[in-house]
């Protein structure tokens, strides 16, 4: 046998493995529903309740943040983040969640804003000079 | 023109939108001249020539025109053009400014297309007969690049984004129906804050020679298929295809680079697929550039050879799709989103994947294929392997990469690995032990044929001092406690470095024209080396074991192992120094430079008698801003051993710009600032009492008629009188003055704050018959001092990864000295 032929071989068996590997460490974005009915890790969309409250407080628990995330199918989750409130959080549009449930909560593990994109956002701010009434 | 705006400056935009088109005129008359000059055979005749090079020429002119356009827009803040308005404001210095200029797709755009327009001027100059085939390619892709910036709608498709695109004409608005709405329009939106910073200047533009770079190697490629010179072109496109590898692998390099500097996932790398996007043409280029050397040295391997060279053009332009067509959805953070440019990409892959494919495929019966196989023990082989090994390497990275790409084509909805970075580094680690290895034993083989005996044995000597040292480094790194195979890659580097060192002592005898690609082999060990320590036992030094908090789950597995189960962000109150990781920390207090925030923190290190051995203050800061929000940026001190990185992840909520300093906000006795404070003591004092307070005492000096009170006028009928208080806490002294006047008919008073105590007094009343005064005190709660969040990582050893770069650009560089002159010689 040509050792090009055996390294043709090779060369399709890693492929192979690789892809393979990959397919089966690949998640899947699934929605709260889902993950009630999962133990491992899955990817949520969803968007911010803006109408609940958002928790963080620095002197209670630095590394605790929680929000309520409604996502794509308008199923709501109070989801608990071990960290800070990511920077912009409450200006996101969409936010892409990986983690599991843990009991009634959702536990991220990782948390991806996409905010507005600035084409979409771009709203123009109209500079006017707010008169200075320096009143005693 | 239906309406006249006052105050826009449209000239040049219009003289750029010219050149624009201009370039793209130019390049398309070029690769037709060109054309005709490959296929006509008739040497006399060298009209065509001549055509296509003037009409390059004009390409490269009007490039530089619309360059110099969009500079002046921007330069000058000219926010009715959009790019400036989107990008860049009047308070970014000159420097920023610049790097303000490839913000946008169209910059980057026209980076891309200057550089390729100063190779194509290279290729003029230098490629003699292969100028014609040549350039026809590079003039064919200059025609896209051109038509990328054109911005032109064409039966009802728009081709292309203009940066000069009217701000008016990108949004929709109701102001831009008053003619006067550039009076409006104050400012333009800024730059990312991320991007401030000096990396961002030159970090792009080496990038992009890097990506524009590929060009000519492919040209080449292409020339020799078309011309059917099969054997001839592999020679001249070595130095080009050193050089862009060399160039592609510093941009990288910088890119993760400005990522540790000033983004705060606290690493240099993060696996985000931009970034994955950006390293696929690298490593087929170096792929295709080993093999390449392959042939030449051995005649072996020209299909692959060739197939690699093209195949690194198509990820350009792959990457170059995934990065601006919007296609990356949720899965980056960095992607541009769809400007409506998805088919006009799409199309630029397909017409070159198309080339390529169709030229290989009808050239393939006259490929010199070599039909005997290559010995065993030998380097073609080995390198050969090697090289396979990288694109193998690419393979994963482009199979995880385009995830959302398959969703798009076979509508699935898979999502990435969930540990995305523990799956990209194991098997990312498993290619790098390969290639490691090969780099290291090939360089114990010949050409050709071995002899095995003196082969083997040096081999497995190096390889038992390869492995006599990783073991105490992996031992005091603490490597040991991270997966098997990235001991593997350790083992590899360590190889690497020595067997390639031992071919650079033998060059430096006397064979010196093999130091370059030793020395890049060295290099990039060390760089390995270098990622690994320092990503891998990355220390966390801000670790918080108190808190209530839930477990510590959003950590991978491997990341546990290092930091434990402690939780990563630590909340200090200013002037509390608080213990972590072998430091005294303490948050000194903070400065504004809007719209920067900057956070002192002090950081001292005891040694055993107590005495400070180590005293530094690093400084990370917050921008917040109205367009951009809170981003944090990193500070870093740099240690020649190791690096202690430090960002803030949180803080109190920041008034945003305040018009006014605090004094004077007080001033107004604005009842929203007393809620920021307990409940006012009002003490009746007379000079020389003392008030005591939690944390300290103040004593009231004198008394004083004041003059002038900040800007209102005094009359002889107004009285204003200053108490002078000492304060004394936390050893410390300040000083303050509140006032008490009289106006006309009205009695005011001004309240100071002492923001370092947390103090507000105010001089209430005067009580002249007593021959006291009122002091009330406020006196700030404990919870309402204030503090920061933040996170601190220990880097170690991440100066290999820096200087191992270095080191593999000096190598890149020899060999490009080294292959120069065989060209001379040929």
């Amino acid at each position: 046998m040509k050792k090009r032929a055996i390294l043709g071989l090779v060369v399709i068996a890693v492929a192979i493995a690789v892809i393979i590997t990959s397919t089966a460490q690949s998640s899947t974005y699934g929605t709260i529903a889902d993950a009630k009915k999962t133990s491992s890790e899955l990817h949520i969309i969803g968007h911010l309740d803006k109408k609940k409250t958002l928790y963080y407080d620095a002197k209670k628990d630095a590394n605790y943040f929680s929000f309520y995330l409604k996502d794509t199918t308008g199923v709501e989750c109070k989801v608990v983040y071990s960290g800070t409130e990511p920077e912009d959080f409450e200006r996101s549009e969409k936010v892409v969640l990986v983690g599991k449930m843990e009991g009634e909560n959702f536990h991220a593990s990782s948390i991806l804003l996409k905010c507005p994109s600035k084409y979409k956002q771009d709203k123009i701010n109209i500079a006017t000079a707010k008169p200075n009434s320096a009143s005693i | 023109m239906d309406k006249a705006f006052k105050g826009e400056h449209l000239f040049p935009g219009h003289l750029g939108q010219l050149f624009i088109v201009l370039s793209f005129g130019g390049a398309l008359l070029s690769a037709v001249s060109y054309y005709f000059a490959t296929v006509n055979k008739d040497n006399t005749d060298n009209s065509w020539l001549r055509l296509g090079r003037w009409a390059f020429y004009l390409n490269s002119i009007s490039l530089v025109g619309v360059a110099s356009c969009l500079f002046y827009v921007i330069y000058n803040h000219y926010f009715e053009y959009h790019y400036a308005w989107a990008y860049t404001s009047k308070d970014l210095p000159v420097y920023y400014i610049v790097s303000g200029f490839w913000n946008g797709q169209e910059g980057g755009f026209l980076l891309w297309t200057f550089w390729q327009a100063v190779l194509g001027n290279i290729l003029i100059w230098k490629a003699k007969s292969w100028e014609k085939p040549v350039m026809t390619i590079v003039s064919f892709v200059q025609v896209w690049l051109a038509s990328m910036m054109l911005g032109i709608e064409i039966f009802g498709t728009r081709i292309g984004s203009s940066p000069f695109l009217l701000l008016r004409d990108a949004i929709q608005a109701p102001i831009f129906s008053n003619p006067d709405y550039l009076s409006f329009i104050k400012d333009g939106q800024g730059m990312n804050p991320l991007l401030q910073n000096y990396w961002m200047v030159i970090h792009p533009p080496t990038l992009f020679l890097g990506l524009a770079s590929v060009i000519v190697p492919f040209s080449y490629a292409i020339a020799g298929l078309w011309q059917k010179r099969y054997k001839e072109w592999i020679t001249p496109a070595i130095p080009y295809a050193l050089f862009s590898a060399m160039i592609l692998g510093t941009g990288v390099i910088m890119g993760s680079l400005w990522a540790y500097e000033s983004l705060n996932f606290g690493g240099f790398w993060a696996w985000d697929p931009v970034e994955n996007a950006s390293i696929f043409p690298w490593l087929i280029m170096v792929a295709g550039l080993h093999v390449l050397i392959v042939y030449k040295n051995s005649g072996h391997s020209y299909f692959t050879a060739t197939f690699l060279i093209l195949l690194s053009f198509i990820m350009v332009l792959y990457q170059s799709f995934l990065a601006r067509s919007g296609v990356l959805g949720e899965t980056s953070v960095h992607s541009f989103t769809d400007e409506g440019m998805f088919w006009q990409l799409v199309s630029f892959i397909l017409v070159f994947l198309a080339l390529s494919v169709y030229l290989m495929i009808t050239r393939r019966k006259e490929l010199p294929i070599s039909k005997k196989d290559e010995e065993t023990y030998s380097r073609e082989f080995w390198m050969f392997v090697g090289s396979i090994f990288l694109g193998l390497s690419c393979f994963h990275l482009v199979l995880v990469t385009s995830i959302p790409v398959w969703n798009n084509i076979f509508k699935t909805k898979v999502a990435p690995p969930t540990d995305l970075v523990g799956h990209y580094n194991i098997i990312q680690a498993s290619f790098a032990m390969v290639i490691t290895i090969l780099t290291g034993f090939s360089q114990f083989l010949r050409y050709k044929k071995t002899e095995t005996t003196k082969f083997f044995i040096t081999t497995m000597v190096y390889m038992l001092v390869a492995a006599l040292i990783t073991i105490p480094v992996i031992y005091f790194s603490g490597l040991y406690k991270l997966h098997f195979v990235f001991l593997l890659v350790m083992f590899g580097s360590v190889y690497s470095i020595l067997a390639n060192g031992k071919v650079l002592a033998d060059a430096l005898k006397g064979k010196f024209k093999l130091a370059g690609s030793a020395v890049a082999h060295i290099g990039f060990g060390l760089m390995l080396v270098g990622a690994l320590i320092s990503a891998g036992t990355r220390k966390l030094v801000s670790v918080n074991e108190a808190g209530v908090g839930i477990a510590d789950f959003n950590k991978s597995p491997a990341e546990q192992r290092i930091a434990g189960d402690a939780h990563e962000n630590i909340m200090i109150y200013r002037n509390e120094p608080i213990k972590m990781g072998g430091y005294t920390v303490t948050y000194l207090g903070d400065s504004t430079s809007e719209p920067d925030h900057y956070y002192k923190v002090d950081y001292k290190r005891y040694n055993e008698t107590g005495k400070i051995a180590d005293e530094f203050v690093l400084k990370p800061h917050v921008q917040v801003s109205s367009q951009m929000g809170f981003v944090s940026n990193p500070d870093t001190k740099h240690f020649l051993s190791h690096d202690l990185y430090t960002h803030i992840t949180a803080i109190p909520t920041i008034k945003q710009a305040p018009t006014q300093d605090s004094q004077t906000a007080a001033a107004h006795g604005d009842e929203n600032d007393d809620k920021n404070y307990d409940p006012p003591i009002a003490h009746e004092v007379a000079i020389g009492d003392t008030i005591r307070f939690r944390e300290g005492f103040m004593i009231l000096k004198s008394l004083k008629k004041e003059t002038a009170i900040q800007n209102i006028p005094l009359t002889d009928s107004d009285v204003a009188i200053g108490a002078q208080v000492q304060i004394f806490s936390n050893g410390k002294t300040y000083s303050s003055e509140p006032v008490y006047m009289v106006h006309g008919k009205s009695v005011f008073d001004f309240a100071r704050t002492v923001d370092d105590v947390g103090l507000k007094l105010r001089l209430s009343k005067i009580i002249p018959d007593k021959s006291k005064v009122e002091v009330t005190v406020y006196q700030q709660p404990e919870n309402k001092k204030p503090w920061i969040v933040m996170r601190a990582l220990d880097f170690p050893y991440i100066n290999f990864l820096w200087s191992g770069t270095l080191i593999m650009i000096i190598g890149f560089l020899l060999s490009i000295f080294r292959r120069n002159k065989e060209l001379k010689t040929v």
